[in-house]
């Protein structure tokens, strides 16, 4: 006989009872969801902020295979028609343009905040590796994915991409046609098919491994952080470009992500050696890291040399994605203009590397005295007001920005609105949970 | 070593020759992957000496196939000249630098690059100016077309010389061997 129950409140919650104890006896049990109480610093959860920006991604992208053609003739018309003429056709590729750049910067923040703080130790080599790897696939995921447009950008980005791949020592002459087939109608179609499935499932397979069990699902941030993408997309949309073609030259400049591997082959040195073999030393600093840093302590403070390797990459990174950007229009032909001095580029990395080391040494890692205790949580009227202080100014700086760019015909108002309710909402949410368990104390 | 030792390793000798024997023929599934229709040559009249002068030029594409689309396609566009001095001479027109493809300055006998300005030299396709004459050896010159004319002065394109978007070995090789008349 089936059993009454007196309010909605009781039949949902038995509901919500009887499916929790059959998902016992699927994967999902070996999952511990946290769902925190009061806010907590996001650096701890950028893992799982990555991986859910990468489900917006699959959802946008798969969406936009409605109406994207990979092939040669259509692809850049119907990548067009996404823009122009569908309904909401525009905010679908925009969300998915910006995503794809939320993914990859969330990612490098995840990167160094793990990396500082030495997570890769304790038993994590496994995670860290694996994450290293999904680091790589994700800007690779990202590259054929801006290829797809087919335009002057995108032709610019494969030109590059093949030609490294091409003149790799041994595999290079027997895996660069593999991807390229019989020429760009061929080409179009591999990168289509690496974008929307094998990347993809190499991605979902490896997060497998890398996802840890105990996973913070933090409601306010992750609202706040879709939000950010609508208003990044509102306020800087994604343009379609020229048309690729070949007998037309054009000073285009990469994704940034991407930029400072295209400053390293600006300096005119050997393609493979410049473009490919000094950015992968980068990657194979940090996968072996965990290798070789086995002292037991973590705080940053307290390995200098790794800290000051650490903060050495994060300006190398800035200052060659700046320089990548870099274009000198005063020079007369684009080959001059896009010219990178070779001997002050590579020094450059010679001075970075002194400055961090000097700094690091000298003023970061001072020696502790004792640790102080740590202070009892009690909230006086006053604490906290510096922050809301600097928080308002934050939003007044913001709102100014934005109305300036409102000003200057803000093409898509709506996603900004969007956005800007969605970071309300989440900032809701946080109040109501702070306010709640305020009140749970009392 | 007991028997039974030496048993055992003959038996995981043979399970490994086994598997390896059932995955060999896998191995030339490799061949899926490249288009292997796109690098075969075939024969094919391009135009008539007669019809060209010192100076003149026609673009074609090859290998020929009647599909637009594919033959449409840069990596398939070609240029057929005659030099200033009466050579013919044929060439892939996808410059080495990146891809854009070079037109022939008939009047200083030059194929010039609209992107980034590479010059090649219209008798061997080597470049002698802008990024492409920067890249190594043999990363620095156009790949070739392989030439056959006939009795009739027919011209007829028979395979390529050199990588596509690449380069060419040109060194201790005389431009003249890709153009044989039969």
């Amino acid at each position: 006989m089936s059993k009454e129950y007196r309010t909605f409140r009781e039949a949902i919650d038995a509901l919500i009872k009887w499916t929790v104890e059959r998902l016992e006896r699927t994967p999902f049990a070996a999952f511990k969801f946290t769902f925190p109480k009061q806010y907590i610093s996001p650096f701890g959860y950028l893992g799982t902020l990555t991986a859910i920006v990468f489900l917006i991604l699959g959802v946008s992208g798969a969406i936009l295979m409605f109406y994207y053609t990979p092939s040669i003739d259509t692809a850049f018309a119907s990548v067009r028609e996404i823009q122009e003429s569908v309904p909401f056709g525009f905010v679908m590729r925009q969300i998915h343009y910006h995503a794809s750049n939320f993914m990859v910067l969330l990612a490098v923040f995840h990167l160094y905040y793990q990396y500082f703080s030495g997570r890769y130790k304790i038993k994590n080599e496994v995670l860290w590796v694996t994450g290293i790897i999904l680091g790589i696939l994700t800007v690779l995921e990202a590259y054929t994915g801006y290829n797809l447009i087919l335009n002057q950008r995108a032709m610019l980005a494969i030109n590059i991409g093949m030609g490294l791949t091409f003149s790799a020592p041994v595999l290079g002459p027997s895996i660069a046609p593999i991807l390229m087939g019989g020429g760009y109608f061929d080409l179009i179609v591999r990168f289509y098919a690496l974008h929307v499935f094998i990347i993809p499932l190499l991605l979902l397979l490896l997060l497998t491994v890398h996802i840890p069990r105990a996973l913070i699902i933090d409601m306010p941030m992750i609202l706040g952080v879709i939000g950010a993408i609508f208003v990044t997309a509102g306020m800087f949309p994604a343009e379609l470009g020229l048309r690729f073609d070949p007998t037309k030259g054009s000073v285009e400049v990469p994704e940034w992500y991407l930029t400072s591997i295209y400053a390293f082959l600006r300096t005119g040195s050997e393609r493979f050696w410049a473009g490919a073999l000094l950015p992968l030393l980068f990657a194979i600093f940090f996968l072996i890291v965990p290798f070789v840093d086995k002292s037991k302590k973590l705080s940053w403070r307290d390995r200098p040399f790794f800290a000051a390797m650490g903060i050495a990459s994060i300006l190398m990174i800035i200052v060659t994605t700046v320089w990548g950007f870099y274009v000198d229009f005063s020079k007369l032909t684009v080959f001059e203009q896009l010219y990178v001095e070779p001997v002050i580029y590579y020094s450059s990395f010679g001075i970075i590397t002194l400055i961090s080391f000097f700094f690091t040494y000298r003023y970061l890692t001072k020696p502790r005295g004792r640790p102080t205790p740590a202070k009892p949580l009690v909230l006086s009227p006053r604490a906290g007001t510096a922050g809301v202080v600097i928080t308002l100014l934050l939003v007044v700086a913001f709102s100014w920005l934005a109305v300036l760019t409102y000003l200057e015909n803000m093409p898509n108002i709506s996603m900004f609105n969007m956005g800007m309710s969605m970071i309300m909402l989440g900032l809701m949410l946080h109040i109501y949970r702070h306010t709640a368990s305020a009140a749970a104390k009392t | 070593m007991s028997v039974q030792t030496k048993r055992r390793n003959v038996l995981r000798a043979l399970l490994s020759v086994a598997v390896l024997a059932v995955l060999a023929p896998f191995s030339g599934l490799a061949r899926y992957f490249y288009r292997e229709s796109a690098s075969q040559s075939q024969r094919q009249k391009i135009a008539n000496v007669n019809d060209l002068k010192p100076g003149s030029y026609v673009f074609f594409s090859y290998p020929r196939t009647g599909d637009p689309k594919i033959d449409g396609d840069p990596f398939r566009q070609y240029i057929l000249l005659m030099t200033r001095d009466g050579k013919i001479r044929a060439y892939s027109r996808v410059c080495v630098h990146l891809w854009c493809l070079p037109t022939y300055a008939s009047d200083r006998g030059l194929l010039v690059c609209p992107c980034h300005g590479s010059i090649y030299r219209e008798e061997d396709g080597v470049a002698i100016a802008g990024p492409a004459s920067l890249q190594p050896y043999p990363y620095n010159a156009l790949p070739m077309v392989k030439l056959e004319i006939d009795g009739n002065g027919d011209i007829y394109a028979v395979g390529i010389d050199g990588r596509i978007g690449l380069g060419r070995e040109w060194r201790n090789r005389s431009p003249d061997e890709n153009v044989v008349r039969v």
